[in-house]
């Protein structure tokens, strides 16, 4: 009876869907479709006279100094994020799996920084970053390991690592859930069959478990590039996109020529190579990484 | 049978390597939560230190000094608001969408799922522009609309894998009995749904409660906003007293963390179920 395929329009259907579906087309649909046509304006935000200027804003994307550095660092701090969030991920994952006793104190104790959000995370670590008055330098005089002592977030040459500690530090326990339970669906029978064959631990784990947990690390490593182009609320506290432009990534950019600047419609046009990042990323994680897949 | 072996070596290291690392990953929360309950001298000078006494002047002055209170009725309206009509509107188009399925419906499921790749801050500013040409910009109403917009993706994916596992017979029978699908759905199916509920309201209403660019830009100035923006606009404000602002974060963090506790299980089946099938 449910499955009975209707012809013309089921208006039941229709009628269940509509109200999700109304608000999805005006609140993302239309905004994301109009932000095309702005990209090719000089909109700045507040004036209602809104001038087509073509491929304007493109030009001035592939030629100003302004928008590759935030595409270095956005790559940067990206990848940085993935790499460790993702390996974290993991070996918290396989802990806590393996650990005899306390496995739920521990699965919270890593999720637990999950919690929290981007602007308190920020403000938490700004100041254990501080100079003078921060808990790690502290902790550094401490333990006699004074001459470590930095300026964390002043040093130019670290700030975007240390926005990346935080955000690997948020995000670990995140991707440990699904490595988890990726991890306790791998049978067990097939780990006891490869000890009986006298494959040593390392080998059950590269030849068995990871090949099995693919599909946990495609999800996460797609999932963790995403929300890496996107990091916003650390910056915002941690640096605003300082010192000078060190911290500034393509996320900001857009946010900064948007707001304070005036300039829309070039942040609009930002957000649109943005998404095009996206696309290029999940059809690579679509081709390439799920063909790597294994399935038992 | 491995609970009845006698505890190895491995098992003990495993257990310390586990114990540093949850000390790491605790550190920075514990460290909001002493500086909370210390002076502001106290902050500065032994920033690592355990606090000496239960100093509890910073929530006062955090009250005093700032409209605090608002901040908090209307972080809690906002998620509050936006879950209710989220569970009214999300659950329903994933019943259609998996229940009646054709070439329609299983585009409009596409059609959702697109929306996990759009950026919000690619959006944003033809979002403001539209939002005020509806009178929703400067008002509650506008972070609402969108935040239940923006749940429609998250929500689909999640209620239509739960749903695959719901067997149809009650339904049949349901519908054999003279239920219309409306009456179908809120009597038969959605109380089974409870746990994929349960899931999506934390998820998502964690995510509201931790949002910070849409009401920071979206709601009226001049007046406090959410609790993350308060938070925000204290790191430049009070450059001087990190103590109110820790107190600030400590009001943000434990509800989050009371949940949690409270409701572990649905953290984990609503994240293992998101990305089973992302």
């Amino acid at each position: 009876m449910l499955h009975q395929k209707k012809r013309g329009i089921d208006r039941t259907a229709l009628a269940f869907i509509a109200p999700a579906l109304i608000l999805y087309l005006l609140f993302i649909i239309v905004p994301t479709v109009s932000s095309v046509y702005y990209s090719f304006t000089s909109w700045d935000g507040i004036s209602p006279d809104i001038k087509f200027i073509g491929l304007a804003n493109y030009k001035e994307i592939f030629t100003s100094a302004r928008f590759g550095n935030a595409l270095k660092n956005t790559i940067i701090l990206t990848i940085f994020i993935s790499i460790l969030e993702n390996v974290f991920a993991l070996a918290l994952a396989v802990l806590v799996d393996n650990v005899r006793w306390g496995k739920n104190f521990f699965r919270s104790a890593f999720y637990i920084p999950v919690l929290i959000s981007g602007i308190v995370s920020g403000f938490i670590w700004k100041i254990m970053y501080n100079y003078n008055f921060g808990a790690i330098n502290s902790i550094l005089t401490q333990i006699g390991m004074g001459n470590f002592k930095q300026d964390w977030l002043g040093n130019t040459s670290l700030t975007l690592i240390m926005i990346g500690v935080v955000l690997v530090w948020k995000g670990a326990g995140y991707y440990m859930i699904i490595y988890l339970a990726s991890l306790q669906s791998v049978s067990t029978d097939v780990i006891e069959a490869a000890e009986i064959d006298g494959a040593s631990p390392w080998q059950r784990f590269r030849m068995i478990t990871i090949p099995l947990i693919s599909g946990a690390f495609t999800i996460n490593f797609t999932l963790s590039l995403i929300n890496g182009l996107k990091v916003f609320d650390q910056i915002n506290v941690m640096t605003d996109g300082g010192p000078g432009f060190t911290s500034e990534t393509l996320v900001y950019l857009l946010y900064k020529v948007g707001f304070t600047e005036g300039r829309q419609g070039f942040g609009t046009a930002v957000g649109i190579m943005l998404l095009f990042i996206i696309i290029i990323l999940n059809t690579i994680q679509q081709k390439f990484l799920r063909s790597r897949e294994v399935q038992l | 049978m491995r609970a009845l072996k006698k505890p190895k070596a491995k098992d003990y290291l495993l257990l310390v390597v586990a114990i540093v690392l949850a000390i790491i990953f605790l550190y920075p929360v514990l460290f909001a939560l002493m500086s909370a309950f210390k002076s502001n001298g106290d902050i500065l000078k032994n920033p690592a230190g355990f606090p000496t006494s239960l100093y509890t002047q910073n929530f006062v002055d955090l009250f005093a000094m700032s409209d605090f209170s608002t901040a908090i009725i209307n972080t809690v309206i906002l998620t509050v608001v936006s879950e209710l009509l989220i569970v009214c509107i999300v659950p329903l188009a994933a019943y259609a969408i998996e229940r009646r399925k054709s070439r329609f419906t299983s585009f409009i499921y596409t059609f959702f799922l697109a929306g996990m790749m759009i950026p919000f801050h690619l959006y944003m500013f033809p979002l403001f522009k539209e939002m005020k040409t509806f009178g929703l910009f400067g008002n509650m109403l506008g972070p609402i609309v969108c935040y239940i917009s923006g749940s429609v993706a998250f929500g689909t994916l999640l209620y239509c894998s739960f749903l695959n596992g719901i067997p149809l017979d009650i339904e049949e029978a349901a519908m054999i009995d003279g239920c219309s699908p409306f009456q179908t759905f809120w009597k038969v199916t959605f109380p089974l749904l409870g746990p994929c509920t349960g899931s999506m309201v934390i998820l998502n209403g964690l995510n509201i409660w931790n949002d910070f660019l849409m009401p920071y830009l979206v709601l009226p100035s001049g007046r406090a906003k959410t609790i993350t923006v308060e938070i925000a606009s204290f790191v430049g404000q009070f450059t001087a007293r990190w103590d109110i602002v820790f107190a600030g974060t400590i009001i943000s963090i434990v509800p989050a963390l009371i949940i949690f506790c409270m409701f572990q299980k649905y953290f984990v089946k609503g994240i293992t179920a998101g990305a089973a099938k992302g």
